[in-house]
């Protein structure tokens, strides 16, 4: 099987999924209406719509490993195709990664010694 | 052919693994309690919240079965039996994954109850936790078989299984692949007793019916890529290939909810702090090893 042939398999098996699901949706629609009642449809809190939008409930603590998680997050996409090659490529290759992975490192130590590994 | 069986396997093994949760948790074991309550689901209202955003309500729930069932087509469970055995399965494993979070935060986001809101925000910070842990001891696989294949990585353990090769890589992915899968005791976003439910608790009907096999069929595709990346796949003796798949993902699942079962929930902020302080330079650790390991033994 080719690539395409791989991927339009993967792009046909979502769309069975997604269509099962329906299926099931138009299954569970078809046992019968509901009763309406007011009330009925309020999130669980204390029984009322909360006035405000609830997204100010909860504060982001985490924006100090968010940072860090960033840049080694973009380290990764690096270390794919590294990872391929290195047996290949040999010393030369773990120098290279090395030296990058040691700077990320010291980052991470930097930024725990300012106090970024933890919740704000 | 493969996709019936494939996705065959995925509904029976939800089912089985529904059944051993409840047995552990209840002390009964009661193999037809799941078909049940999955059928009574059918006959029950859907409700959707006053103010929702639409979208993201009715995304979320298919979006992680989704997730769940393509995870689970690049993984290898004969040589033969994968849907689509892929140049970057690997990679690919990966990027699916990371769309675990978009639809926990949609299903969080989606019906505007606070609950939900903390639920969904919390996973954010467990992504930030968990991924990099998931990641780098992938990569180190990868290094060991010279190949994103999911099938040469499993073929690259044939003399010794990656969990000897790289125990501490496979401890790493264990933990993190339980807390991507948010099983307990990293159900934060779901955090039953603490948050009512979490993403869960505006889901109701046919809806939340998706979203329990959704999570179910995860657990199993991140057992079976436990068994594809670490513990050699399809290889061992006597049974055949595609019974030591079955049992090495059953074995790796039910150690999962054991774990789960006799562990308290972690805290967010204990999660962060331990996972950066103690999991990443670990991880890192065990590619520089792995790294001198394949230089030196040849």
């Amino acid at each position: 099987m080719s690539a395409t042939q791989q991927y339009l398999l993967l792009l046909g098996l979502a769309l069975g999924i997604l269509g099962a699901v329906l299926s099931l949706y138009g299954l569970a629609r078809s046992v019968g209406p509901t009763r309406q009642e007011p009330g009925k449809d309020v999130p669980a809190s204390a029984g009322v719509l909360s006035r405000a939008p609830v997204w100010g409930r909860y504060h982001a603590r985490y924006y100090g490993y968010a940072l860090l998680f960033l840049a080694f997050d973009m380290e990764m996409a690096y270390m794919y195709p590294w990872a391929v090659v290195f047996k290949e490529v040999g010393l030369v290759a773990l120098l290279d990664m090395g030296v990058f992975l040691a700077i990320l490192f010291l980052g991470l130590l930097y930024g725990w010694s300012q106090g970024a590994l933890r919740r704000q | 052919m493969t996709v019936a069986i494939v996705l065959l396997t995925l509904l029976v093994g939800a089912w089985l693994l529904a059944v051993i949760e409840a047995w552990l948790t209840t002390g009964r074991l009661r193999p037809v309690a799941p078909l049940l309550a999955g059928l009574s689901h059918l006959g029950r209202e859907s409700i959707l919240a006053r103010k929702p955003d639409r979208l993201f309500f009715e995304t979320a729930p298919v979006l992680l079965l989704v997730v769940a069932v393509l995870g689970a087509a690049v993984l290898p469970l004969t040589p033969d039996l994968v849907i689509a055995d892929l140049a970057t399965g690997a990679l690919f494993l990966n990027a699916v994954l990371a769309y675990v979070l978009v639809s926990l935060i949609m299903a969080g986001w989606g019906p505007n109850g606070a609950y939900a809101m903390i639920g969904g925000w919390r996973f954010l910070g467990q992504l930030i936790a968990y991924s990099m842990l998931i990641v780098m001891p992938i990569t180190a696989t990868a290094m060991r078989a010279e190949s994103l294949l999911n099938s040469v990585i499993v073929e690259s353990q044939a003399g010794l299984w990656n969990i000897v090769y790289q125990p501490l890589g496979f401890v790493l992915f264990f933990i993190a692949a339980m807390a991507l899968a948010f099983r307990s005791p990293f159900d934060l976003p779901t955090a039953p007793g603490e948050l009512a439910g979490g993403v869960d608790a505006e889901y109701t009907g046919v809806r939340l019916t998706v979203l329990r096999l959704a999570r179910l069929v995860m657990l199993i595709t991140l057992s079976a890529a436990t068994t594809v990346f670490f513990l050699g796949g399809w290889q061992g003796p006597l049974l055949p290939p595609w019974a030591w798949s079955l049992i090495k993902t059953l074995a790796v699942a039910v150690s999962m909810l054991l774990v789960g079962y006799y562990l308290p929930r972690i805290r967010e902020a204990d999660l962060l702090g331990w996972c950066w302080k103690f999991g990443i330079p670990l991880a890192l650790l065990n590619i520089l090893i792995v790294g001198l390991l394949i230089l030196v033994v040849p």
